[in-house]
Order: C-alpha cells, then structure tokens, then sequence
C-alpha cells in the first residue's frame, strides 16, 4: 500500500512538473505568420530545422541562449536536452543541410527580433512583455 | 565536373558580397568552426598510421565554415578542414562549398561540393561535435574510408513529403555527380601495402537516394538508401603501369533510429558487393573481389544533463576474403561525453577490436599485427 501512495505521489509529481515546463513558456511569433494555433510536431520541426515553414508560413527561429526558458521550451516541445539540442542542430550546420538559428541574450531581444522579422517564431517566459508579437497557442 | 562546379560556387558566394542593395544583417552570414585533439593507445598494434601502440596524440581535426543565407530560399556555403592522422593528412581540404535552392518543404536541391546523403550517418560522420563517440562503427564509417564517400561534385535534391494527418512523414534524397577520390586518401594505404601505387586517385560517376520514413511514433525513424558508383585511375606495381577499373556496383544500406528524450538507439546494415580489376600493361590482371556485410548496433543514454554514456557493437565481414584474422572486424565500443560549457566537451573510449581487416596496415606494423586489440581513446573539442 505504502509502495502504491509514493508511486501515486511519484506520478502526480512528475505531471505536475510536466505541466509546469509547459507553461513556464509563450511561444511568439511575427503577425505574418496566420496561425493563432499549432500543433507541437510542426513547431518542433521547425525548431530541429527538419522544417522551415509553419502553418503555411516561411517561418525562421530564434532560440534563446541557455537559461530556464530554453531547457522548459526544449522539454516540452522540442524532446531534446540543451546539449543534444546544440549538437543536432551541428550537425546540420557541418554537413551543409542548414544554418544555425539566431541566438539572443534575453525575452526583450526576441520580442524585438520576432516583431520586426516576418516569419520569425521564438519563445519567452510566460510573463515577459511581448509587445508586437503573438502568441501562439500549442495543441 | 570540378572544374565547372568550383567556378559556379565561387560566382554564387560573391554574388550576395557584392550586392550593395542588401547589408550585412540581411545576408545572415555565419561563421562556425570546431577542433578536436585526441589522445591515442593500443595495447599491440598500430592504429592506421599513428603509433599508438606507445601512445599517440597524432590525431587533429579542426573545421570552418562560412554560410550566408541572401533570400530565404537561397543558401551558399563553404567548408575547409585541417586533419592529421598519424602520418596521413596534414593539410587543409575543402569538405563542401554548395548553393542550396529549396523552393518549398517538397523540393529543394543543392549544387557543388555536396555531402553524400546515403546511410544513416555518412553527412555527419566527420562531424565530431555531433556525436557522442570518439569514433563511428568502423565497420561502415571507417575514418580511414570516410573521404571515399563523404562528399562528391554534383547535385542533391531533397525534400519532405507529409502522409496524411498523423502518418508521419517521409524525407528523400536523390543525388548524383562524380566521385573524386585524391591520392593522399588514406583508403589507399592498404594497396600501399601491397605494393601497389595509385599517383592520381581515382574519379568516376555515381548517384543515388534515400528515404527516412519518420514514422508516427514520435522519435522512431526508418530508411533506407542505395549508393553505385563506377571510379577507375592509373595505378602502378613496381616497374609495371596500369589502370584500377572499380566495378559498377550498389551498395543498399537499411538503418533505423530511435532518438527519444535521454535515449538514442540505433542500427543499421550495409552490403559491399563488387570486383575491381587492376591491369598492367604488360603485367599482371588481378581480379579483386569483395563482398562485405557490414552493420552495427548502438545505443546513448544522456545520464546527467552534461554527461552522455554510449556503447556500440560493430560488425565487418568480407566473405571474399580467405578465411583469417584479416577477414573480419568485430569491435565492442564503451563511450562517455561530457559537455563542460557548451562550446567545450571531452570524450574518452575504450575499444575491444577483433579481427585486422580496417585502420590496420602491416606498414605501421612490421612486426606483424596481432589479432586483437585493445584502443583507449580520449579527445577534447572545442566547438562555435
């Protein structure tokens, strides 16, 4: 019985952590991109670089550098860690397939670039101002 | 064909650097590099041309590019790299320079130097930072074959094709050119060791394709790909002068991964039929054959966020050949990777090798090569 309850309380944790990464950050995306909506294959697609548009959209993204938001969003809609994240997206960049997406030091910087670059999708923290940009909202 | 292609690529690399209608920020140029420095020994026997039998850190590898990306649908590039293996290498070669076109998910296509896209990992098994061994299943990616098939003058296309709603997706890729293979390569050593001489490489036509099939279970990937090329060269055998004819042969790989989280499983399976001829002019004809099965199974596990462990079972066997030692290679690989930063990581790898057939030649070995071997390895890389 005892086994059962720390099981229990093991898996309410672990959602509960879940569902903490995925809130911890707002996916942002230039107006020009139409969808208020996506779905996480095709943004985690064009997060690994195995796409470049999103819904219907050229779409180009902007990481942030390591921190918090970027392991939440890499968890939650990516599947990857930090480092096999970095390494995937080498691996593109040494073999020819494709180039590195812009990095930037902080949520001010990707709301900036996200607003003034069609087709560019970022992520933020959850409560950082985004003036300009939209949310997207991921199914 | 090279020299159509390298003029072609230096004319689309200018174009965007002499437009004054477009400022920097717009051409999206990038500059990445990485080094490596590894750290070598074999209990007995010599690996490739390094002494590692007493330790050797005759193994640098270090790489730039320089990509620029003027429209969203146009990418050029360049990539040089610097490597020293043992007494091979040493100098500076171009790995690809390419323009890439995608006009949509479904089409694109790249000119120039290109990565040959067969296999499972053949456009990233020079690519040090992205992986977590010290070295590939030699079995398939053997460092001393890995400039046979790495890169070729020519064309891919490529492109992603959606099934359905939820049915996943499947990537191909076609490509063809011609094979160039320079005389410094050091797959050539074990002609070397014959006697046998190959003073301008060989060239011929090749073409291909692959499918990865991305199935809808999130992370598992199958495919399959098909490689023909036909290179033939001068070759010489004492006094004696000749010509290498490499037969037209296929060579089908299958292969799968599962890349899931902390998790990364993979396989894959590969045959090497073919029979080259070597004729001397007033000499010997000596028909070649070999018949390869080659294939590896692997698995990583990221332990910790800065630590990934792996190990690798690797298998070749050249049923051609006569039965001995030679004939085979078997290799059990236990790896660790620990990203310090992340621009620096350190690798160590320990190798328990049976059989001589790849990376060891009786040149490096003059006593003789013994029939297994135990290969300690250890690297750091830098990476930006």
């Amino acid at each position: 019985m005892r086994k059962q309850i720390f099981l229990s309380l093991a898996l309410l944790a672990a959602a509960i952590a879940g569902s903490r990464a995925q809130a911890q950050v707002a996916v942002v995306a230039n107006p020009s991109i139409k969808a208020t909506q996506v779905n996480k294959a095709d943004l985690r697609d064009v997060f690994t670089g195995a796409s470049s548009s999103l819904a219907g959209t050229h779409a180009t993204p902007v990481l942030l550098k390591s921190g918090p938001a970027t392991s939440a969003f890499l968890s939650a809609y990516v599947g990857k860690t930090d480092a096999a994240f970095l390494a995937s997206w080498r691996s593109l960049v040494f073999s020819g397939q494709a180039s590195m997406p812009r990095s930037v030091d902080s949520d001010a910087t990707v709301v900036q670039f996200v607003s003034s670059h069609p087709g560019a999708v970022g992520y933020i923290a959850e409560n950082a101002p985004h003036e300009g940009v939209k949310v997207l909202a991921v199914k | 064909m090279r020299r159509i292609f390298v003029p072609l690529f230096a004319l689309l690399l200018a174009a965007p650097a002499i437009s004054f209608a477009q400022g920097l920020d717009s051409l999206d140029i990038q500059f990445h590099g990485y080094a490596t420095q590894s750290f070598l020994y074999t209990n007995v026997n010599n690996w490739n041309t390094t002494d590692s039998s007493s330790g050797s850190a005759a193994w640098t590898e270090a790489v730039v590019n320089l990509t620029s990306v003027p429209s969203p649908k146009l990418r050029v590039g360049v990539q040089g790299r610097y490597l020293l293996l043992g007494s091979t290498g040493n100098t500076i070669s171009l790995d690809w320079a390419q323009a890439d076109y995608k006009v949509n998910e479904k089409f694109g296509f790249r000119v120039g130097k290109v990565k040959t896209p067969t296999g499972l990992l053949n456009e990233t098994q020079d690519i040090d930072p992205a992986h977590v061994w010290c070295l590939l299943p030699s079995s398939i990616y053997a460092i001393s074959n890995r400039g046979s098939i790495l890169a070729h003058f020519g064309g891919v296309t490529y492109g992603a094709v959606p099934i359905g709603e939820k049915g996943g997706r499947v990537d191909y890729r076609g490509y063809g050119g011609q094979r160039v293979l320079a005389a410094t390569e050091a797959l050539f050593l074990s002609l070397n060791d014959l006697g046998i001489g190959v003073p301008n490489g060989l060239t011929g036509p090749m073409y291909g394709g692959a499918l990865r099939y991305h199935t809808p279970i999130p992370g598992l990937m199958v495919g399959a790909s098909e490689d023909s090329e036909h290179v033939q060269g001068p070759i010489t055998l004492a006094t004696f002068s000749g010509t290498l004819y490499g037969s037209h042969f296929l060579q089908p790989s299958f292969f799968s991964q599962y890349d899931r989280k902390r998790l990364l499983v993979a396989g894959e399976y590969t045959r090497q039929a073919l029979k080259n001829t070597l004729a001397f002019t007033n000499g010997p004809t000596i028909i070649a054959p070999r018949d390869q099965r080659d294939w590896y199974a692997m698995a990583t596990y990221k332990v910790v966020n800065k630590l990934m462990a792996g190990t690798y079972y690797s298998s070749l066997m050249d049923l051609a050949e006569a039965q001995s030692t030679s004939r085979f290679q078997k290799d059990w690989a236990f790896s660790g990777r620990f990203d310090a930063t992340p621009y620096l990581y350190l690798k160590a790898e320990e190798h328990l090798i049976d059989g001589t057939y790849i990376g060891f030649y009786t040149s490096s070995n003059p006593a003789g090569l013994q029939p297994r071997t135990k290969m300690t390895l250890l690297k750091a890389g830098v990476s930006f």
